[in-house]
């Protein structure tokens, strides 16, 4: 990685205010994607100190209108509630025709035409409200799913537990939403590519010992959620653990056989 | 739980195609994102199409948001950021190439009330500022809210390139000094 030197630093400030020239932005791109822990702290630092910045703009609170037309075209774009849309075939005026007996035949003409047209459309209209029926109850799953999880961030039961590296690890860092109510959790992941021939475990400490919530596989940038449907009795649950195993994960799902990275206690 | 939390939970909502959860964030973070959206094109109807265009650019790219950057907060002023300073050049070569500019008119006395966190912290940020140097602010305020590159801006000002680079960095720390980011985040 190219070494680092006090320019970077600067560069992270006219990246964060968005005035790096492209020559610039390119180094210093190349530079934090090599991995300069320096570089990436500051420049997360650097962009709240532009978020300072931007309030010093005169505070003005947007028209009540806007907020309903963002959501009106988010909803359309949702794709879990976008409809299916039917093909709109734009109609041409028509030019008018002089001779009488020639319109009625073409009225004529055009009425068959339209019967069997509209027969057809309906055909299509009622196959298509037996795949929105589908959809609609597949949705309302979705929905009651969803609501499910939203929950957990309204419940007054809810703790946040910060899971913290230990000493022996790098960067990475966990954070668990958990409810002993509900027994649900879900835990954030940054920074969490493992080595190449590893994965990371996700345990639950528990009175009787450790337990696998199974592998933490994280996407390209690192990041990664793990929804836990169940964590078991909350009176048994102590903390949640991170190991680092071969890949494939500890072979007992008991007890982890790599080093244990990361461990945050759920607290009483 | 803190905002933050809470702003990042709303982003994983939003991946799985909640639109509770923008609407959450949206309440939480437009006073913020209109604010300067009209700071820099400083006509209400465009700021009313910026802050469209960025909450819409938030729910399509929520999956492009990293954490390791900064916060949420962050992320959405950048991308109103960007749409705004889009929006301020196209009024600038339409500036260049009409010779009126349409000007709204003025609103009623019925705006919506500013959050009163929003306007001390304004305050705040403002004071904060004139605690820089002169040369300082113009970099900030060149950078920010007029969108120019630093290139741009060192032959603005009239100073090599390197010493605009330092004083940018030096007016952020400044400011980092004078309002702590834990103090209101």
């Amino acid at each position: 990685m190219s070494a680092h030197r006090d320019e970077h630093l600067e560069l992270c400030a006219a990246l964060a205010l968005g005035a790096i020239d492209e020559r610039d932005r390119r180094e210093l791109e190349a530079h934090l994607a090599a991995g300069c822990p320096e570089c990436s702290r500051e420049l997360a630092r650097l962009s709240d100190d532009v978020r300072t910045l931007a309030a010093s703009a005169p505070p003005v609170a947007p028209p009540p209108a806007v907020r309903a037309r963002v959501l009106a075209a988010v909803r359309s774009r949702a794709p879990a509630e976008r409809p299916a849309r039917g093909r709109v075939v734009a109609l041409e005026p028509r030019r008018r025709i002089a001779i009488a007996t020639w319109a009625w035949a073409a009225a004529a003409a055009v009425l068959a035409v339209s019967t069997v047209v509209l027969w057809r459309v309906g055909e299509d209209l009622r196959a298509r409200l037996d795949e929105s029926r589908g959809q609609m109850a597949k949705l309302q799953t979705d929905l009651d799913e969803a609501r499910r999880w939203a929950a957990l961030l309204d419940s007054p039961e809810a703790r946040l537990v910060e899971l913290l590296p230990t000493p022996a690890a790098g960067l990475p860092r966990a954070r668990a939403l958990y409810d002993p109510a509900a027994r649900r959790a879900v835990l954030v992941f940054d920074s969490f590519a493992a080595p190449p021939g590893s994965d990371y475990e996700l345990w639950a400490i528990r009175g009787d010992g450790p337990a696998s919530l199974g592998l933490i596989r994280a996407d390209a940038s690192g990041r990664a959620v793990v929804r836990v449907h169940d964590v078991g009795d909350p009176a048994s649950l102590q903390a949640f653990a991170v190991s680092l195993e071969r890949a494939g994960g500890s072979t007992n799902p008991r007890q982890p056989q790599g080093p244990v990275v990361m461990v945050g206690g759920v607290g009483g | 739980m803190s905002d933050q939390d809470r702003d990042l939970f709303c982003i994983e909502r939003m991946r799985a195609g909640d639109t509770r959860a923008l609407e959450e964030l949206y309440d939480r973070h437009s006073p913020m994102l209109y604010s300067l959206a009209l700071r820099i094109v400083g006509r209400a109807s465009d700021a009313e199409e910026v802050l469209q265009e960025a909450w819409l650019q938030a729910w399509r790219g929520a999956d492009r948001f990293d954490a390791a950057r900064g916060t949420v907060a962050a992320w959405l002023l950048t991308l109103a950021r960007s749409r705004a300073i889009d929006r301020f050049r196209k009024q600038a070569s339409r500036r260049r190439a009409e010779t009126s500019v349409e000007i709204d008119p003025p609103r009623g006395g019925d705006e919506p009330p500013v959050q009163a966190a929003h306007r001390q912290l304004h305050e705040r940020v403002t004071t904060a500022l004139s605690t820089l140097t002169p040369q300082q602010r113009q970099v900030l305020e060149l950078a920010y809210f007029s969108g120019l590159s630093q290139t741009e801006i060192a032959s603005r000002v009239g100073a090599p390139l390197g010493t605009v680079k330092s004083w940018t960095r030096q007016a952020l720390l400044r400011l980092r000094e004078v309002v702590p980011q834990e103090e209101w985040a």
